[in-house]
C-alpha cells in the first residue's frame, strides 16, 4: 500500500474530462497536488492554459501552473474541438483565472517541484505525453524521484481516434515511446478500462442533486461530454482522464495486470497503438507496464460524488 | 440450408489443423473440394505439397493438388515446427500415394482456371500465408471477378499469437495479404478472435481418435504435437473454423467492419487493424469478421464429420 498522501503533478489538456481529473485530485485526502502542468491536445497549449487555470481557479486549486510545449515533439498538434468545443472546455461558464501563471515552463516546474518533494513523485499525464516525455530527456538525474506515471493513453484492444490509435497516444507516439521506454513505472488507463467508465444519465443527476457551484458546473460538464459521446453511439460518456487519478485513490476499484507494452511510431494504419503482449502470444515478453483494464464502475461513481460532495456550497 | 453445393478450393501449408480443415471439408456433404494449392507456411513448400498428397491417400480421395509459393513475397519463410513438427503433420508419418507427381501447371494458374470454369460460383479457403492468392491476383487480375467469395483462416481483431500483434500467417506475408484484403473481393476473416475459441480438449480429441479409423486416428495422434505446445491442455483448431464457416455458418457470429493490414512497420508487421470499436472507421467495410463460436456445438460438428469418414484401403 502507498503511503498516503501522494504527492502529485497534473499534467494535462484540459479538457472535460481532464477537469473532472483534477476536481478528484484536487478533493482526494490521498493525494497532494505540487503543480499543474498543461500540454497541446485536445486544444491548443494556450487554451488548454487557460482552461487549467480557469479550472484551478474554480476548484480553489493552488498549485503553481506551467505551460507546456506548444506541439508534439516530431508531429503536428491535432486538437479535438469536436469532442471538447472550441475553447477546449465549452459548456458551463467559468471565472476568470485569478491564479497566474508560472514563469517557469512546465518541463522546468515540474523538475523544480520533484527536486524540493522530500518523497518520489507521482506524475499523472491524461494528455500527449510532450512535457512528461522532455522532462524525462532533460532531467534524467531526476528519474529515480519520479514513483510512477499514472497515464490515461492508449488501448491494448483498439483505439479511438483511429482504429489503431487512442488520442493522447496517437498526437506524440515519438513522446510515449519516450515515456515507455524510460524504465519508470508506468500505470497504464487506456481505453480498455476508460470506456468502462461510463457515465449515465442517472449518475449526472446523482452529481447535479448534490448541489453548491462545483455540483452544478461538473454536471454541466458531463451532460457536454455525454450528449457528444451519446451522439456518436456510445451508451454514457467515458470519463478518460479521471481513470488516471482515481486508480491513485482507490486502486482497489480497478483491475490491474502487468504487461509488456510498446509504442508504434509508424505503420501505414497503427501510428500511436500501443501494443501490448496479451496471453496466447508465442514468445514471453517481460512487463514494463501496469495496464488498467477493468474497474467497479459503480464505486468509481461513488468516488467522484463524494468528490464533488467534499466541495461543498 | 437446401441442397446447394459449395464449390471450394483450398489453399493451405499443411500443417496440423489445415490437415483437419481437409479432413472436415472431404467429410461435409455440402462441399465439394474442386482442388487444393499449397505453399510455404507451417512447413516449407516441398513439404507441404506432399502432405496433401499423403492426406490425399488417407482419405481414398484424388483431389488434384497443385505447388505454390516457396515463400512469402517479401520476407523469408520461417517454418513454424513447433505447433506442427518438422514434417507438418505432428511427427506422424502417413505414405504418399503409390504414384504420383509434381504437376506443371502451379497453384495460381489452376486456381484461376478452375475459378474461370465457374464464374461467380468457386469459394476459395485460404489457411495459410495469403502469397498463393496474392499471386493468382496479379497474375490473373480477372480472379477478382470469378470468385464468390474468400475464406480465411488469419489476423485478429484484437492481440496476436506469432506477436503481440499479429497472428502467424498475416505476419508470414503482410503484403500478399493487404493485396487480397484490398482486392474487393467479399472476404471473410475468421481471426483469433474466433479461432482461439475453437478448441479441443484433451479428452475431446482423444473420443475422436477412439472413432478408430484411420482417419480419426490420424487427426488426434498428430493434432498431439500442437496440443502439447499449447501448454494449457488444448489444442486450436484454427483452420478448420474456416472450413466449419462455409459448411455450419449458424455456428458462427461476427461483423462486418473496414478491416487493413500493415506492411510498413516492424513492431506492427502484419497487424490485422479492425474499425469495430473505433470511433473513426476505414472509408470501406471490406471484411466479415468473425468473432464468436458455439464451442460444444463446434466440437460436436468436427466430431461428426471426421468420425464420418470411411476406412480406406492402403
Amino acid at each position: 500500500m502507498e503511503p498516503f498522501p501522494i504527492p502529485v503533478v497534473c499534467d494535462c489538456d484540459p479538457g472535460h474530462d481532464d477537469a473532472i481529473m483534477l476536481l478528484l485530485a484536487k478533493a482526494s485526502p490521498r493525494l497532494r497536488v505540487l503543480a499543474v502542468t498543461t500540454s497541446c491536445g485536445n486544444q491548443t497549449i494556450e487554451k488548454t492554459t487557460w482552461n487549467a487555470r480557469r479550472i484551478c481557479t474554480l476548484l480553489g486549486l493552488e498549485a503553481p501552473i506551467a505551460m507546456g510545449a506548444a506541439k508534439p515533439l516530431c508531429g503536428q498538434p491535432i486538437t479535438a474541438p469536436n469532442i471538447h468545443g472550441q475553447s477546449g472546455l465549452d459548456g458551463p461558464r467559468l471565472p476568470e483565472p485569478r491564479l497566474p501563471l508560472s514563469a517557469l515552463t512546465a518541463v522546468e516546474l515540474t523538475a523544480k517541484v520533484i527536486s524540493e518533494c522530500s518523497e518520489p513523485v507521482t506524475i499523472i499525464s491524461t494528455g500527449p505525453l510532450t512535457n512528461t516525455a522532455c522532462f524525462l530527456l532533460a532531467h534524467p538525474e531526476l528519474k529515480p524521484r519520479i514513483r510512477q506515471i499514472s497515464l490515461m493513453g492508449g488501448g491494448l484492444a483498439h483505439g479511438n481516434w483511429t482504429p489503431a490509435a487512442e488520442f493522447n497516444i496517437l498526437v506524440d507516439p515519438e513522446a510515449a515511446d519516450i515515456v515507455f521506454r524510460s524504465g519508470v513505472p508506468i500505470l497504464m488507463s487506456g481505453l480498455d478500462v476508460t470506456l468502462k467508465a461510463l457515465i449515465t444519465e442517472a449518475d449526472i443527476a446523482r452529481i447535479r442533486a448534490i448541489g453548491g457551484e462545483i455540483s452544478r458546473v461538473t454536471a454541466e460538464w458531463l451532460d457536454y461530454f455525454y450528449v457528444f459521446h451519446k451522439g456518436i453511439g456510445y451508451a454514457g460518456a467515458p470519463l478518460h482522464d479521471p481513470c488516471a487519478a482515481a486508480v491513485l485513490i482507490r486502486p482497489e476499484l480497478f483491475d490491474i495486470r502487468p504487461m509488456h507494452v510498446e509504442i508504434e511510431t509508424g505503420g501505414e494504419f497503427c501510428r500511436g497503438a500501443t501494443v501490448g503482449a496479451l496471453p496466447g502470444v508465442e514468445d514471453e515478453y517481460a512487463p514494463n507496464v501496469r495496464c488498467v483494464m477493468g474497474l467497479d464502475r459503480e464505486g468509481f461513481v461513488d468516488l467522484l460524488c463524494e468528490a464533488v460532495a467534499s466541495y461543498g456550497y | 440450408m437446401g441442397t446447394e453445393k459449395h464449390l471450394i478450393w483450398l489453399d493451405c501449408d499443411f500443417g496440423t489443423d489445415d490437415a483437419a480443415a481437409l479432413l472436415c471439408a472431404h467429410g461435409a456433404a455440402s462441399l465439394e473440394i474442386l482442388g487444393i494449392s499449397t505453399l510455404a507456411g507451417n512447413v516449407e513448400a516441398h513439404k507441404t505439397f506432399r502432405n496433401a498428397l499423403r492426406l490425399n491417400r488417407l482419405l481414398g480421395a484424388d483431389y488434384p493438388v497443385y505447388p505454390g509459393a516457396e515463400a512469402p513475397l517479401v520476407y523469408p519463410a520461417e517454418p513454424g515446427y513447433r505447433f506442427h513438427g518438422e514434417n507438418g503433420l505432428g511427427g506422424v508419418e502417413l505414405p504418399l500415394p503409390d504414384r504420383w507427381e509434381t504437376p506443371a501447371e502451379k497453384a495460381w494458374d489452376a486456381l484461376y482456371r478452375t475459378a474461370a470454369a465457374h464464374p461467380g460460383a468457386l469459394e476459395l479457403i485460404a489457411t495459410g500465408p495469403l502469397t498463393n492468392v496474392a499471386l493468382a491476383l496479379n497474375l490473373h487480375p480477372e480472379l477478382q471477378k470469378l470468385l464468390r467469395r474468400i475464406v480465411i483462416m488469419g489476423g485478429a481483431a484484437v492481440g496476436g499469437n506469432k506477436t503481440p500483434a499479429a497472428e502467424f500467417n498475416i505476419y508470414s506475408d503482410p503484403h500478399a495479404a493487404k493485396i487480397v484484403f484490398e482486392a474487393g473481393i467479399p472476404l471473410t476473416m475468421c481471426g483469433l478472435d474466433v479461432t482461439n475459441k475453437a478448441w479441443f480438449s484433451e479428452t475431446e480429441l482423444a473420443r475422436v481418435g477412439a472413432c478408430g479409423t484411420p482417419a480419426a486416428r490420424f487427426f488426434a495422434e498428430s493434432l498431439k504435437t500442437p496440443l502439447q505446445a499449447s501448454g494449457q491442455g488444448t489444442v486450436r483448431l484454427h483452420d478448420v473454423t474456416a472450413v466449419l464457416f462455409v459448411s455450419n455458418p449458424e455456428l458462427f457470429t461476427g461483423q462486418l467492419a473496414g478491416v487493413r493490414v500493415e506492411t510498413r512497420s516492424a513492431l506492427t508487421r502484419g497487424k490485422t487493424v479492425t474499425d469495430l470499436w473505433s470511433d473513426q472507421k476505414f472509408p470501406s467495410r471490406n471484411a466479415f469478421v468473425v468473432l464468436g463460436v458455439d464451442r460444444p456445438a463446434f466440437v460436436r460438428r468436427v466430431s461428426e464429420l471426421v468420425c464420418s469418414l470411411k476406412a480406406v484401403e492402403n
